[in-house]
């Protein structure tokens, strides 16, 4: 059963390293963030000890913990599946004996693999090249805490990326509402810069959405600035949200797929 | 000729509206998102001045110089040069052909072939805000320093229509690098803030290698006056080069062009 998915994942994994150029435009960008934002708070810290609450050294690392999430949680396959959907090709995965679902995610998690590997090349290249200090936790409980956390903020975003493309059973310009919630998601998930710099009005309205959870809370978690405890409570939230956007883009693509029509070969 | 040209580009811009409007949500959700980034992104930039007055020795107000001046550059290029990021498309898919028997310079049909108007749309706003920051700058900065912002402004422009030109070239020559105009693209985003915060390697690549300093930090560094008359030199001088050296090697690359598509 799991055999055709791992064997879909062996397949996308040799094609995202055969597609070298796309690979390495997408690298350069996440370089070409990193070091600017890395720049940036290095040059806000100054010779200050800390700047909203985070030392030096953990603002730093918010920024390159940052470049690896942004490589393992937002890569997703929501323009493919806009573009499946929109020109019918979807229709020869629809009657092949496998689960789509299943499917997209061992193509989502050969990309992430690349990805992450790429984002850890990258991340210690650049603590090398300009003697960055970077913040380890302490604690195995942290590590253990963050990976669930990640992980978790991974799936989330595969489950509301997939909702949201599945607009494109209804509509060929799903591609302008996606392109939206992408880069709406990526500032309110604290991707270019953390939270906390927001009036804590926004930040409390911020936290009753799934957003802050896929990047700011789990890089919180592992720059300790939080108790064990509210980090389980921070793992209890992510996991309602993914149980909402499980079944939210389930029933979305239930109901696309009742709304789908194909014509031709 | 000018008159020509013009009306050549009237049309194309005509029929890139026209499909635009044709998909009037997916125009409306890129136009929301191109929004949102631009203002997010200063929202962001005034939230952190809450926690500090300056930052690199430079305040708020000189941060958002430095921000909007990038926008209008880069947005400036998006908006006329669009069609550059099609050009690998058109040279595979055979347009470029047909480009070339037409009674207009290639290289102009292929960059002015898209208008994008949804950075119309959000050039209106960056103009607006530069047009609020400007006013709250000290009385008294002088004609001389706004008409060298705006030379140097062009002059940005310049360079960006250097590079777009030979992003066109490798594409003609090589039917490749799809990906280099996003690369580009992708650089340019360290333009966002001034590249004085950058380390001293990084700070002399975007100044002299990849000048993206000398295309937005450059403007806004001669509006605030700290920009030396050497360095604005050099700027004009840089940006003389790039066009020259793009427009050569354009036209070789159409030179030994010899069709790759049916």
């Amino acid at each position: 059963m799991i055999r055709k998915y791992w064997t879909a994942y062996a397949i996308s994994l040799q094609e995202t390293l055969q597609r070298r150029s796309s690979l390495l435009m997408d690298r350069v960008g996440g370089v070409a963030i990193i070091v600017s934002l890395y720049y940036f708070w290095k040059a806000l810290l100054g010779t200050k000890p800390s700047f909203l609450g985070y030392s030096g050294e953990q603002m730093l690392s918010y920024v390159l913990v940052m470049n690896i999430l942004r490589s393992f949680v937002f890569t997703g396959r929501g323009w493919q599946l806009v573009g499946e959907i929109s020109s019918g090709r979807i229709s020869s995965y629809l009657v092949r004996p496998i689960s789509y679902h299943g499917y997209t995610l061992a193509l989502d998690l050969a990309q992430k693999t690349v990805h992450l590997a790429a984002a850890f090349l990258e991340v210690g290249v650049l603590i090398a090249a300009i003697g960055a200090r970077v913040y380890l936790p302490h604690s195995l409980s942290t590590w253990l805490l963050f990976s669930v956390s990640v992980a978790v903020s991974s799936l989330l975003f595969f489950f509301m990326e997939f909702m949201v493309s599945s607009l494109a059973f209804w509509t060929s310009e799903s591609g302008g509402p996606l392109f939206c919630f992408e880069l709406g998601l990526q500032f309110a998930a604290g991707t270019f810069f953390p939270l906390d710099v927001l009036p804590h009005s926004l930040q409390k309205a911020l936290a009753m959405t799934p957003f802050p959870y896929m990047v700011f809370f789990p890089i919180n978690i592992y720059l300790e600035r939080m108790a064990p405890a509210e980090a389980v409570k921070i793992l209890g939230i992510q996991a309602v949200w993914l149980a909402f956007f499980v079944w939210a883009a389930t029933a979305v693509w239930k109901l696309g797929l009742s709304n789908y029509s194909a014509e031709g070969g | 000729m000018i008159r020509r040209y013009w009306r050549i580009w009237i049309q194309m811009a005509q029929m890139s509206l026209q499909a635009q409007l044709a998909y009037p949500l997916g125009s409306f959700g890129f136009l929301i998102g191109k929004l949102m980034r631009l203002f997010f992104f200063f929202a962001f930039v005034i939230a952190i001045f809450r926690h500090t007055d300056t930052m690199a020795g430079y305040s708020l107000l000189d941060m958002a110089v430095f921000f909007l001046t990038f926008n209008l550059v880069d947005m400036t290029a998006q908006i006329f040069f669009r069609g550059i990021y099609g050009a690998r498309r058109a040279v595979s898919d055979g347009d470029f052909d047909f480009y070339l028997i037409q009674p207009c310079s290639p290289l102009f049909r292929m960059a002015f072939t898209t208008v994008d108007f949804l950075d119309v749309a959000t050039i209106l706003p960056v103009l607006l805000m530069i047009g609020i920051v400007f006013a709250r700058l000290p009385a008294g900065l002088g004609l001389g320093r706004y008409a060298l912002y705006t030379l140097l402004t062009f002059n940005g422009i310049g360079i960006a229509m250097a590079i777009h030109i030979f992003v066109a070239g490798l594409a003609v020559r090589t039917q490749e690098l799809e990906n280099t105009i996003w690369i580009y693209r992708d650089i340019m985003f360290m333009g966002k803030f001034p590249v004085d915060i950058y380390g001293g390697a990084a700070r002399w690549v975007l100044t002299l290698v990849i000048p993206i300093a000398v295309m937005v930090t450059f403007p806004a560094k001669a509006l605030l006056g700290i920009l030396s008359p050497a360095w604005t030199v050099y700027a004009l001088a840089l940006c003389a080069v790039f066009l020259a050296a793009s427009l050569g090697f354009w036209l070789d690359s159409v030179k030994r062009y010899t069709s790759s598509s049916s």
